[in-house]
C-alpha cells in the first residue's frame, strides 16, 4: 500500500527497470492475451454513426486534419490556375484586376496558413504516436480542438473569395495598403488567420510534449527517430515565430477597428514595424515548413538504402542549427526598404550561413544512399525529385541572399520562381513521398505504383516547365502580382510556357488525388511492413487495431525492428508494458526527457462533443469582430471559456482511483503527477513561453518606435499616471504571491488558509487590472502612436489578468469540491506557473507604461 | 528503481554516475547557437540604434571596436563550449564516431558530439556575422 502522507505527485516508480531478457522470454498465456485484447479494444473503440465526429484519437483526427489541409491546397491550386490563365496572353481581360488581387493573396495565404503549416501538424499527429510506440498523443482533446478550430477558421478565410470579400493586399498584408483597404478582406485575413495560429500553437505544445515525454521506455535521445528530433525543433520554432505575428495581428486589428495609428506615419506610427514582426515570423516559417518535410526524407532514406542513417548526430546538428539560424534571416525580405547597408550585411551573412546546416543534411542523405543498397521505390523517387528541385531553389536562394542582386530582382518573377522551387522541393515533394510511404501505415492499404509514377513525372516535368522560365521572366523585368502585361516585352512566350506547364502540374495532382480517394475495398490485405523499415511505426497491426500498440516496448536501438529480434511478437503478445486496460481508461506511459525512464501512467482523454463546442465558440469570438459585431463576440468568447473549463474540470488531473498501477514486467508506476513531473505542467510552460514571446514583441514595438521616430514619446506628451501604475503593479505582485503561497499552504495541509489566499488573489488581480485601465484612461489612443502603444500594453495585461482570475477561481472551486487536495494538487502547480509568467509580465508592463517613457 | 546513481561516494559503478541522466540537459547542446543568437541580436540592435539616433554624435569606429571585442569574447566562449563537448564525445578515447546504441554512455557521447558540431556551426555563424562590421565602415 502506498504511503498516504506523500503527495501523489511525488511518488516514485517501484520495481524492476530495465526488464531482463528472461522476463521478456516468458510467454503470456493465450487466455490472458484474449482478455487483454478485449478490454483494450473496448476502451479504444472509435465512436460509431454520427458520434464518429466526437473521436479524438490521433488516428482519426490526424486523417481529418491531413485531408482538410489537402483540400485547401487543391482549392489554392485552382486559384493559381486561374491566375495562369489570365497571364496566358498580354492584355488579357479574363479576370478583373480586383479578383486577381484576391486570387494571389488567397493563394499565398492559403498555401502557407491552411496547407503547409497545418500539414506538418496533421502528419505529426498522425505519425508521432506510432513512431514512439505510444497509444496516443498526451492531449488528444487538444488535437481535436485544434483541428476543429482549423476547419472553421480555414473555411471562413478561404470561403470569403466566393463573396468577392477576400483580402487583396498580398499574403504579407503590408500597411498602409492593407490598413487603408476598404471592405473586410484585411479583417478576414487578420482575425481568421490569428484563430488558426492559436490552433498551430496548440499543436506545437502537443507535439513538443509528445516527443519529450511520451517516448517508449529506453528510447534515449540518441536513439529516437530523427523525425522526433525535427518535431522538437519545429515545435520550438513555432513557439518563437508565431507569437510575433500574433502581436502584429493584434496591433493591426486595433488599427483597423479602432483607428489606433500603429502603422500610420502621420500620427507617429511606422509601417516598418509590421514588416519586421511579419518577417520575424515569415522567415522561420519557411523552415517550419521545410524541416518536418525533410524529416520524412530522413525516415525514407534509411529504409530504401537498407542501412542505418549515416551521420545521425550531423542531422541533429543541422536540424537544431537551422532552427536557430533561421531566426537571423528575416530582413532579407526587406533588402529594398532603405535600412542601413551595414544592417543588411548581418542578414546577408546569416542567410549564407544557414546554407551550411541545410547542406549538411542533404549530404548525409546522399551519403546514406551511396553507402547502402538502394531500392528505387516510389517514395524514393519523390525524394529524389525533391532533392533535385530543392537544390535548384537553394542555389537561387544563395543568389538573392546577396543584397545587390536582390535589389535587381526584388518583387519580380525571379522571386516567384525561387520560392516555388524551395517550397516544392522542400515541402510538396517530400510530403507526397511521405504519403506514399506512410499510406499503408495509416490506411492499411497500398497506393498504386503505376499511378504514383504517372503523378510524379507529370508534376516533376510540369513544375519545371512552369517555374524554370519564370527566372528569365523575372530577369526580363516582369513584376509579380500584376494582373496583366503589355505586348512586346519579350515575356509573352515565357508566360505561355508557364501557363501550359501549370496545367501539367494540375493533371499530376489530379492523378495523385484520385489514387488517394479511389475505392480500395478489393485490395488484398497488405503486408505489415511493406517497405522492410526498421522503425517502430511498422509494428502496427493489420487489419487496424485502434489501441495503437498492443503493448509499449522497451527500446534499445535506433532501428528496433532490424536490431531487436522478436520485438514485434512480444509486443503483439502483450509481453511489454501496459498490455491491458483493467480500469477501462485510455492510458499511455510517460517517460523522462533524456533517457526515457518510465515515470508515470498518463490517463488520456476520450471522445467528446465539448471540443467541437469549444472550437465553435472560439471561432465566434474571432469571426464576429470581422463584421464589427462585438457584443455577441464577447458572449461567444465567454461560452468558449465555459466549454474549456467544463472540459478541464471533468477530464483532467482528477484524483485517480489508486495511486500506483502495475504496468507489467514487475514495474509499478504512479497514476498521478504534479509540477514538473506532469505533462500538463510542461504544456503550460511551453504555452507561456510562446505567450511571453508575443509580449516581448509588443515591448520590442515600444523600443522600435523610439529608434525609428525621433519624437517618441512626442515632446510634452501626457504620460500614464505613475501613481496608479505603481499601485496596479503592486496589486499584481500581491496576487502572484497569494497564488504561490496557496500552493505551499495547500501542500502543507493548511487547506483553510490556502482557500483564503485563493479567494483574496482574484480580488487583487481585479484591483491591478482596474489600476492599469485607470492609469491610461486620460490618454487618447487615436491621437498618436505613443498613447496607442500604452493602451495596447494595458489591453494585453488586462486580458491576461482576466485569465489569471479565472484560474485562481478554478483552483478555489477545485479545493472546495474535492478535485484539488493537499495530495492531488496538479492544477495549483500549473496555475502557479502561469502566474510566474503573469507576474513578470505585469512587472514589465508597469515599467513600460509608468517608467520607461519618462526616461526616453 | 536503481537509486545508486545518486550516491556521491566513489563505487564500482562510477561510470554510471558520470553518465547519469540527472547530469545531462538538452539545453546544453543549444549553448553555442544561443551565443550566436545573442551576438546577432546585439550587433543588429546596437548598429540600428546607432544609425537611427546617434550617427551624428560620435564616430562608428568606437561601436565597431566594441562589437568586435564582444565577438572575440563570444568566439572564445563558443570554442570553450565546443572543447568541453568534444571531450564528452570522447572520440579519441573510444574511437567511436557515432553512438547508435541504447546505453547511457552512448547517449552521453552523442550529446557531446551534437554539442560539438553545433558549437562549430555557431562559431562559423558568428564569424560570418562579424564580416559586415569589418568590411563596412559606416551606416550607408
Amino acid at each position: 500500500m502506498t504511503d498516504r502522507s506523500i503527495p501523489a505527485g511525488e511518488l516514485a516508480p517501484e520495481g524492476i527497470y530495465p526488464p531482463t531478457e528472461e522476463m521478456l522470454r516468458e510467454p503470456v498465456p493465450e487466455e490472458v492475451q484474449r482478455g487483454q485484447k478485449e478490454r483494450l479494444a473496448r476502451v479504444w473503440k472509435t465512436p460509431e454513426g454520427w458520434r464518429y465526429w466526437t473521436a479524438v484519437n490521433n488516428s482519426e483526427v490526424g486523417v481529418w486534419y491531413t485531408m482538410t489541409a489537402f483540400v485547401f491546397m487543391l482549392i489554392a491550386g485552382v486559384m493559381a490556375l486561374l491566375m495562369r490563365l489570365q497571364l496566358w496572353v498580354p492584355e488579357n481581360d479574363l479576370i478583373s484586376a480586383d479578383l486577381f488581387n484576391q486570387l494571389f493573396t488567397m493563394h499565398g495565404s492559403a498555401m502557407m496558413f491552411l496547407f503547409a503549416v497545418p500539414m506538418f501538424e496533421a502528419i505529426s499527429i498522425l505519425l508521432l504516436p506510432g513512431l514512439l510506440g505510444a497509444r496516443d498523443m498526451p492531449f488528444p482533446r487538444l488535437s481535436a480542438y485544434g483541428y476543429w478550430s482549423f476547419l472553421i477558421g480555414g473555411v471562413f478565410v478561404i470561403g470569403s473569395i466566393l463573396f468577392s470579400a477576400a483580402p487583396k493586399a498580398g499574403w504579407f498584408m503590408y500597411p498602409p495598403l492593407a490598413t487603408l483597404e476598404l471592405g473586410i478582406g484585411s479583417d478576414i485575413w487578420l482575425l481568421g488567420l490569428s484563430f488558426i495560429e492559436v490552433a498551430s500553437i496548440a499543436a506545437a505544445v502537443e507535439l513538443i510534449v509528445g516527443a519529450l515525454k511520451c517516448r517508449p521506455p529506453g528510447m534515449r535521445v540518441n536513439v529516437m527517430p530523427l523525425y522526433a528530433w525535427y518535431v522538437l525543433v519545429v515545435g520550438g520554432m513555432i513557439l518563437f515565430a508565431f507569437p510575433p505575428l500574433i502581436a502584429g495581428d493584434f496591433l493591426f486589428e486595433l488599427e483597423r477597428s479602432f483607428d489606433w495609428p500603429f502603422f500610420d506615419h502621420t500620427r507617429g506610427g511606422d509601417p516598418m514595424l509590421w514588416q519586421h514582426l511579419f518577417w520575424i515570423f515569415g522567415h522561420p516559417e519557411v523552415y517550419i515548413i521545410f524541416l518536418p518535410s525533410i524529416a520524412i526524407a530522413a525516415m525514407i532514406v534509411p529504409t530504401v538504402a537498407r542501412r542505418p542513417i549515416l551521420g545521425y548526430s550531423w542531422i541533429v546538428l543541422s536540424a537544431v542549427g537551422t532552427g536557430f539560424l533561421s531566426f537571423g534571416l528575416w530582413v532579407h525580405h526587406m533588402f529594398t526598404t532603405g535600412l542601413p547597408n551595414i544592417s543588411l550585411g548581418f542578414f546577408s551573412a546569416a542567410s549564407e550561413a544557414v546554407v551550411i546546416p541545410t547542406g549538411i543534411q542533404l549530404f548525409a542523405f546522399v551519403a546514406t544512399l551511396i553507402a547502402g543498397r538502394v531500392v528505387m521505390t516510389l517514395p524514393m523517387l519523390w525524394i529524389a525529385g525533391a532533392l533535385a528541385i530543392f537544390t535548384a531553389g537553394g542555389l537561387t536562394g544563395v543568389m538573392v541572399a546577396i543584397a545587390p542582386f536582390d535589389w535587381q530582382v526584388h518583387d519580380t518573377y525571379f522571386i516567384v520562381a525561387h520560392l516555388h522551387y524551395t517550397l516544392f522541393g522542400g515541402m510538396v515533394f517530400p510530403v507526397i513521398a511521405g504519403v506514399y510511404y506512410f499510406f499503408p501505415f495509416f490506411r492499411k492499404k497500398m497506393l498504386s505504383d503505376r499511378l504514383g509514377r504517372w503523378a510524379f513525372w507529370l508534376i516533376f516535368t510540369g513544375f519545371n516547365i512552369t517555374f524554370l522560365p519564370m527566372h528569365l521572366t523575372g530577369l526580363l523585368g516582369m513584376p509579380r502580382r500584376v494582373y496583366t502585361y503589355p505586348e512586346g516585352l519579350g515575356i509573352d512566350w515565357l508566360n505561355q510556357i508557364s501557363t501550359a506547364g501549370s496545367f501539367i502540374v494540375a493533371a499530376g495532382f489530379a492523378v495523385f488525388a484520385w489514387d488517394i480517394v479511389r475505392p480500395k475495398k478489393n485490395q488484398p490485405q497488405i503486408e505489415r511492413n511493406p517497405w522492410g523499415a526498421g522503425t517502430l511505426e511498422w509494428s502496427h497491426e493489420v487489419p487496424e487495431a485502434k489501441w495503437g500498440v498492443r503493448s509499449i516496448p522497451h527500446i534499445t536501438s535506433r532501428y528496433p525492428l532490424w536490431d531487436q529480434p522478436e520485438i514485434v511478437e512480444r509486443m503483439d503478445a502483450g509481453r511489454y508494458y501496459l498490455p491491458d486496460a483493467e480500469e477501462g481508461l485510455r492510458e499511455t506511459i510517460v517517460t523522462s526527457v533524456i533517457d526515457a525512464r518510465p515515470i508515470q501512467v498518463q490517463r488520456v482523454t476520450g471522445p467528446a462533443y465539448i471540443t467541437i463546442w469549444a472550437a465553435a465558440f472560439t471561432g465566434g469570438a474571432f469571426i464576429l469582430p470581422t463584421f464589427h459585431i462585438y457584443g455577441p463576440a464577447i458572449v461567444s468568447a465567454a461560452f468558449a471559456v465555459v466549454c474549456i473549463l467544463y472540459w478541464l474540470w471533468t477530464s483532467t488531473a482528477r484524483p485517480p482511483e489508486k495511486d500506483m498501477k502495475d504496468v507489467g514486467l514487475g514495474l509499478s508506476l504512479p497514476t498521478y503527477a504534479a509540477g514538473p513531473q506532469a505533462v500538463g505542467w510542461w504544456a503550460v510552460w511551453i504555452t507561456m513561453l510562446g505567450d511571453a514571446t508575443a509580449f516581448a514583441s509588443l515591448v520590442f514595438g515600444v523600443f522600435f518606435y523610439w529608434t525609428s521616430n525621433t519624437a517618441f514619446p512626442p515632446p510634452g506628451a501626457e504620460h500614464a499616471s505613475g501613481y496608479l501604475v505603481a499601485l496596479a503593479t503592486a496589486a499584481f505582485a500581491a496576487a502572484w504571491a497569494l497564488t504561490r503561497g496557496a500552493r505551499g499552504l495547500n501542500r502543507a495541509g493548511r487547506v483553510g488558509l490556502a482557500r483564503g489566499a485563493l479567494a483574496l488573489a482574484p480580488l487583487m488581480t481585479l484591483a491591478g487590472m482596474g489600476g492599469f485601465i485607470l492609469s491610461v484612461l486620460d490618454l487618447d489612443p487615436t491621437s498618436h502612436v505613443y498613447p496607442a502603444m500604452m493602451w495596447a500594453l494595458m489591453v494585453w495585461i488586462v486580458a491576461h489578468g482576466l485569465v489569471g482570475t479565472i484560474m485562481q477561481g478554478y483552483c478555489l472551486a477545485g479545493s472546495l469540491f474535492g478535485k484539488l487536495t493537499p495530495r492531488y494538487d496538479a492544477d495549483l502547480w500549473n496555475v502557479t506557473l502561469f502566474w510566474h509568467f503573469l507576474g513578470l509580465t505585469a512587472l514589465v508592463t508597469g515599467a513600460m507604461i509608468g517608467l520607461v517613457p519618462r526616461l526616453m | 528503481m536503481d537509486r545508486s546513481d545518486h550516491d556521491r561516494q566513489p563505487h564500482p559503478r562510477e561510470d554510471e554516475h558520470e553518465f547519469a541522466e540527472e547530469r545531462e540537459s538538452l539545453w546544453r547542446i543549444t549553448l553555442g547557437p544561443t551565443i550566436w543568437a545573442f551576438h546577432f541580436a546585439i550587433s543588429y540592435a546596437a548598429v540600428s540604434v546607432y544609425c537611427f539616433r546617434f550617427e551624428r554624435m560620435f564616430e562608428m569606429g568606437w561601436l565597431r571596436a566594441g562589437l568586435i571585442a564582444m565577438t572575440l569574447a563570444m568566439l572564445v566562449a563558443i570554442a570553450w563550449i565546443g572543447w568541453r563537448a568534444f571531450l564528452r564525445w570522447d572520440v579519441r578515447g573510444t574511437g567511436e564516431f557515432s553512438n547508435p546504441e541504447g546505453s547511457a554512455e552512448d547517449r552521453h557521447q552523442f550529446l557531446g558530439h551534437a554539442g560539438f558540431l553545433l558549437a562549430l556551426v555557431s562559431f562559423i555563424g558568428v564569424v560570418y556575422d562579424t564580416l559586415p562590421l569589418i568590411l563596412l565602415g559606416s551606416c550607408r
